[in-house]
């Protein structure tokens, strides 16, 4: 049974329609990512789905049924807005908002320790969280969705305001849960990310789901009939072979006739005594599935 | 400890125990404390003990007796007799009296004496003369008909059916209600205050998303409307202790306080009125606090629902003449002025028991009102980030 279910949804706000039809399933223990561009319905998907919205239309299954209370203590949530109460002690902050996981305030001050070794704040827990850089306050964040130990957790723009090396931990980190059986359900517009960390994605775009599947699958499929090859030798004319693109001294990109395949040129190029380098389908990276997807979307909508 | 207490102790603790609220707590008992004994200071300073002299030249002062002694914080004045007025005026350019009297022969006649000083005396000293003298005009008398001329006269109006009186010596009576409910509605401000800012608070730190999936909605506003109403009677508390004190100390040296009485009809009123007002009035601010995005725009807001509220103290001295005036009885009726109406009306009147019963029950409906508008604008404005939730909207049918 997947982690999350949600089944045709709707949810408008006024005359704006948030979000339109939309359905995807998030597996246990896999990390998820729901992408968009700005305003695409991720955040009010997101809150649909923890029944901070009610939907207009449409059911929401999660941890094996509608949203409840008990189950509040099971999910870990990193809302887009990052919330910390300005005004107290770091440690403060942290006990009050793990007790209301369901933890005892002395359990919170003992696993909290562990985090603020971590995440390099120990130095910071008896500092007042306005005093705390950006990028603080989100590790600080990240302990609050965490510190639970929770079996879902739903993460908004997980990267934003970290440097380099934050954003490695993070990514560590996330993989961790994950292959601690935790289900991770991110929300990023940064795709290199995405796929470095996401098995399956949803990507939607006015409200409508666009692409939804496996991430391998989905670049398949927008795959065109085209190599990659690197190599130190002048490439010949090749049968099969309609047009070259050079993209560096050594880099080509060889668009092929509808009937050739793959093999023949490949066999063509060790025939004719040329080194390969490397030889690979020229799949589009995510950013670029993402931009040609969401253009053709802005073009269909226009033309509505 | 359930989420609902933990929310209720945190909201409680982080503003009770701060120096801001400890300071404005404990300001008021210890501006109160700094008025008394700056009121028994003057009193002090102004009963000067130095004696005062006369010479009596009629005969009443021969046996004389002493005045009845000076309640504290006033003092004593010793009274000193001579003979003659040379050396009383004498002793008066020596500083050894204040003041010196000359009764004459025909006092009994005339009720004339003559008064010689060089600055002239302070009521209090004149005052003590006074009773030095009427005490040994009584002398004679017997003690009942002497103790009645000593304690004078107290007026007692009643009403018809003797279940109401009022009288000069009781006066504070009349006092209590209105001070009970300017104390009422002084905490109540301050719990609805806090409990608007508790609420526009999530919003400005951007915690209401990571509250309302870690708790319920009904959970955080319980806990928060608990702990913001432990705050404003934490206040009350502290305040009533400091005013008991005072009237319990108070009462033996002040008379206007000696008559205070506690009407358990009248308590028993004003909390009908009082707690439905306070649920209403707490409703309609923590509603204020979801509508708008900042603190500054909540308290704007919150001025225009104090001025109603304190209307009818601004019109007390209609309320004195006319208590059963159309007008009186119309705010009665109207929730937000009825809680400071009838705390002043049955200081004054007795209310007719319709009145009561038709007023409670209209804060009672004001204040399901206000819960159901309260839970309405949380849900719809708690996410909205720097953009004002709109009143119509609250009354719409979007589903929440």
């Amino acid at each position: 049974m997947s982690t999350v279910e949600i089944s045709h949804i709707s949810k408008s706000f006024g005359s704006l329609k948030a979000v339109d039809d939309v359905s995807f399933e998030v597996e246990k223990g896999e990390i998820f990512g729901l992408l968009g561009p700005n305003g695409a319905g991720k955040t009010t998907a997101i809150r649909v789905l923890l029944d901070i919205f009610k939907p207009d239309h449409g059911i929401v299954s999660i941890l094996g049924g509608p949203m409840t209370e008990s189950k509040k203590d099971r999910i870990g949530y990193m809302p887009e807005e990052r919330g910390m109460y300005q005004d107290i002690q770091l440690d403060r902050c942290l006990v009050y908002l793990g007790s209301l996981k369901g933890l005892a305030p002395a359990e919170v001050q003992r696993r909290i320790t562990g985090y603020l070794q971590r995440f390099d704040l120990v130095s910071s827990r008896h500092k007042k969280v306005k005093e705390l850089s950006k990028g603080m306050q989100q590790k600080a964040q990240l302990i609050t969705t965490l510190i639970h130990e929770p079996e879902l957790v739903i993460i908004d723009e997980p990267f934003s305001g970290l440097d380099p090396i934050n954003t490695q931990m993070v990514k560590d980190l996330l993989r961790q849960q994950r292959d601690k059986g935790v289900t991770i359900l991110m929300s990023t517009h940064q795709m290199h990310q995405v796929e470095e960390l996401c098995d399956r994605i949803v990507l939607i775009d006015h409200g409508r789901t666009v692409l939804y599947g496996r991430l391998d699958e989905i670049r398949r499929q927008f795959s065109g009939h085209a190599v990659i090859v690197r190599t130190p030798d002048q490439l010949p004319a090749l049968p099969g072979v309609e047009h070259v693109e050079q993209h560096n001294s050594s880099t080509y990109r060889l668009n092929l006739m509808p009937s050739a395949s793959t093999q023949d040129v490949l066999r063509n190029l060790v025939e004719r005594g040329i080194q390969v380098d490397q030889f690979e389908i020229a799949a589009p990276t995510l950013d670029e599935i993402f931009i040609r997807v969401v253009q053709k979307d802005d073009q269909e909508q226009g033309e509505r | 400890m359930s989420k609902f207490w933990r929310i209720a102790y945190h909201e409680y603790s982080r503003h009770v125990f701060r120096r801001r609220f400890l300071l404005a707590l404990f300001s008021v008992p210890l501006v109160m404390v700094f008025m008394v004994v700056l009121i028994i200071v003057i009193i002090r300073m102004d009963s000067n003990p130095t004696p005062i002299g006369y010479i009596d030249h009629s005969g009443l002062l021969a046996n004389s007796i002493p005045q009845p002694a000076a309640k504290w914080p006033e003092r004593t004045v010793p009274m000193r007799a001579y003979t003659d007025e040379t050396s009383a005026k004498a002793d008066l350019q020596a500083g050894k009296l204040q003041v010196y009297y000359i009764i004459p022969e025909d006092y009994l006649q005339s009720g004339q004496a003559v008064q010689i000083y060089l600055k002239e005396p302070k009521g209090i000293a004149t005052q003590q003369f006074d009773a030095f003298l009427t005490a040994n005009l009584l002398a004679n008398q017997p003690a009942e008909i002497a103790n009645r001329l000593l304690d004078g006269s107290n007026l007692i109006v009643q009403s018809t059916d003797k279940s109401r009186e009022a009288s000069q010596d009781r006066f504070i009576n009349i006092l209590l209600p209105l001070l009970a409910g300017i104390l009422f509605i002084v905490g109540m401000s301050t719990s609805s205050g806090y409990l608007m800012q508790a609420v526009v608070e999530e919003k400005e730190n951007r915690t209401m998303e990571i509250m309302v999936t870690s708790v319920s909605p009904g959970q955080l506003m319980s806990g928060k409307v608990i702990a913001d109403i432990a705050i404003g009677v934490t206040q009350l508390l502290v305040w009533a202790i400091f005013i008991i004190l005072a009237l319990v100390i108070g009462k033996n040296y002040i008379p206007f306080l000696s008559g205070l009485k506690f009407s358990g009809e009248m308590v028993g009123v004003i909390i009908a009125v009082m707690v439905p007002a306070f649920i209403m009035i707490s409703g309609l601010m923590a509603a204020v606090g979801a509508t708008v995005s900042e603190g500054s725009e909540g308290q704007q807001i919150m001025g225009l629902f104090t001025i109603p509220i304190w209307l009818p103290y601004i019109l007390i001295a209609v309320f004195i003449q006319h208590p059963n005036s159309p007008l009186a009885i119309a705010l009665s009726f109207f929730p937000l002025t009825a809680p400071m109406t009838i705390a002043l009306r049955i200081g004054f009147t007795t209310i007719p028991t319709w009145q009561v019963i038709v007023s409670v029950i209209i804060l009672v409906l004001s204040a399901i009102g206000a819960v159901w508008l309260v839970g309405r604008a949380f849900r719809l404005g708690m996410l909205r980030y720097g953009q004002r939730l709109h009143w119509k909207e609250i009354f719409s049918h979007q589903r929440v």
